[in-house]
């Protein structure tokens, strides 16, 4: 027992595991803001309550609460706020019909880690590296906020606000993720190690197959990942010629702010985008059976 | 609620625990308050997977898993894991290849290996199961014997 390590002032952090969104939003309330942590897959939490990024001294557990839900209703998708990411990528229409987000899961980590976080944890922290925001971006996902005077609903690029900045409110938590469409979709990432690492730039692209029109998002990149409309224009409609990609790649380059750091330089993580960019157009318009 | 009373399933014998602080991780649980020392912690935070272990079947990452997660849960851990067939086989696996040299990923990427198999089947492609190993980082660098035993493992099970 001399070796037992727990984070944080023992006596003062405590652990709340309700059955209910209303118990847990209670259990929210009852304590002063900033002093509590909602707890998902708990992949980041733990690290910050160790290293002391976050001050909370009550978790709320979201893992009783009924929201580990997948399903289908015709070509959308609602995702469960508290479903760990390995049940989202071996679900095979996930993998036939949103490619690109079975591609982005896939790079999260490793399979024990998504075996624990979620998508809702991944929303909430909203960290600029997220490889699962852009292509929730590319996808026109939207956020299903649970309050107890309702349900609310925005798009995943108004939730997003900033770096670890959302549009979610005291007393609301992230129910469920909504994706509209199935859409030949890919997400391409470059890295220093192939797993449990983060991208040095992500690109996803996604084309829609109720208006033809591509949609374009870029991650790893500050404060936050963007779409960016003016490159998704220039691959026109359906598939697109090579000069038309090429020319996408190199707006997408000149729109994107970037910054150097210790995983790469500005130039690199420049010349990242038209490649990445290339190869997600490429697999998106592999033939795939049963997408659009 | 925080002094409550955890109850989990730890390689099949039900283990009762008073008074868990909540920040405990059941990496330290482990080791530390049932001494079951096979599982290895590694970085802590979650990029070496050499404490991976079995929650209801399922590989998790102990150090990233706070005890009070898992209460009601069964557990399962290296010093147990040749009690399920396929476990043996991978463990058998490792024996038979080599697979070591230091020894301090081995139990993380026996129980992973194990979690696999179990997870995806008998016909899981051999490139899905080392994909599914990205996660174990083995600082010897010993890939190569630790490749060679995933596939006999895979052939072992199938």
């Amino acid at each position: 027992m001399d070796r037992l390590r727990v984070i944080g002032p023992v006596a003062e952090l405590e652990i709340f595991t309700p059955g209910t969104p209303e118990e847990a939003l209670a259990a929210i309330r009852a304590a002063p803001e900033g002093e509590v942590a909602v707890l998902a897959g708990g992949t980041d939490l733990l690290a910050d309550l160790e290293e002391e990024r976050s001050r909370a001294r009550r978790i709320v557990s979201l893992r009783r609460l009924p929201w580990r839900t997948l399903d289908w209703t015709g070509p959308s998708l609602s995702i469960g706020s508290t479903l760990p990411l390995r049940a989202l990528e071996l679900d095979p229409g996930v993998r036939s019909r949103l490619p690109g987000l079975y591609e982005a899961v896939h790079a999260v980590g490793s399979v024990p880690l998504r075996h624990r976080a979620t998508l809702g944890g991944n929303l909430a922290r909203s960290a600029p590296a997220s490889d699962l925001i852009p292509v929730l971006l590319a996808l026109d996902a939207e956020v299903e906020l649970f309050a107890a005077a309702g349900v609310r609903r925005l798009s995943v690029d108004r939730f997003v606000r900033a770096s670890r900045v959302t549009a979610i409110a005291p007393g609301e938590l992230i129910r469920s993720i909504r994706i509209p469409e199935a859409r030949p979709s890919a997400f391409r990432w470059q890295r220093v190690r192939l797993a449990n690492d983060i991208s040095q730039l992500a690109v996803a692209v996604a084309l829609s197959p109720s208006d033809r029109r591509w949609r374009v998002a870029v991650g790893g990149i500050p404060p936050r990942a963007i779409r960016l409309a003016e490159a998704a224009t220039a691959l026109g409609t359906g598939a697109p010629a090579e000069a038309a990609v090429r020319r996408a790649g190199e707006i997408a380059a000149r729109a994107v702010p970037l910054v150097a750091d210790r995983r790469a330089s500005e130039e690199y993580r420049r010349r990242l985008i038209g490649t990445l960019l290339a190869r997600a157009v490429a697999s998106a318009l592999l033939p795939r059976e049963g997408v659009g | 609620m925080t002094e409550r009373r955890l109850v989990l399933t730890v390689n099949g014998l039900a283990a009762s625990l008073a008074d868990v602080p909540a920040g405990e991780r059941l990496l330290d649980t482990l080791r530390w308050r049932l001494g079951l020392k096979g599982t290895k912690e590694g970085c802590r935070t979650g990029g070496c997977g050499a404490c991976t272990v079995l929650v209801d079947g399922e590989s998790s990452l102990s150090c990233l898993t706070l005890t009070h997660e898992v209460d009601g849960c069964a557990v399962t851990t290296i010093e147990a894991i040749a009690s399920d067939p396929v476990g043996r086989s991978v463990r058998d696996a490792f024996e038979r290849e080599g697979a070591l040299q230091c020894g301090y990923c081995t139990p993380g990427f026996v129980v992973a290996l194990t979690g696999l198999l179990k997870e995806r089947g008998r016909s899981a492609p051999l490139e899905e199961l080392l994909d599914g190993l990205q996660g174990n980082l083995c600082r010897c660098t010993g890939y190569v014997a630790i490749a060679r035993a995933v596939r006999a493992a895979r052939e072992a099970t199938a």
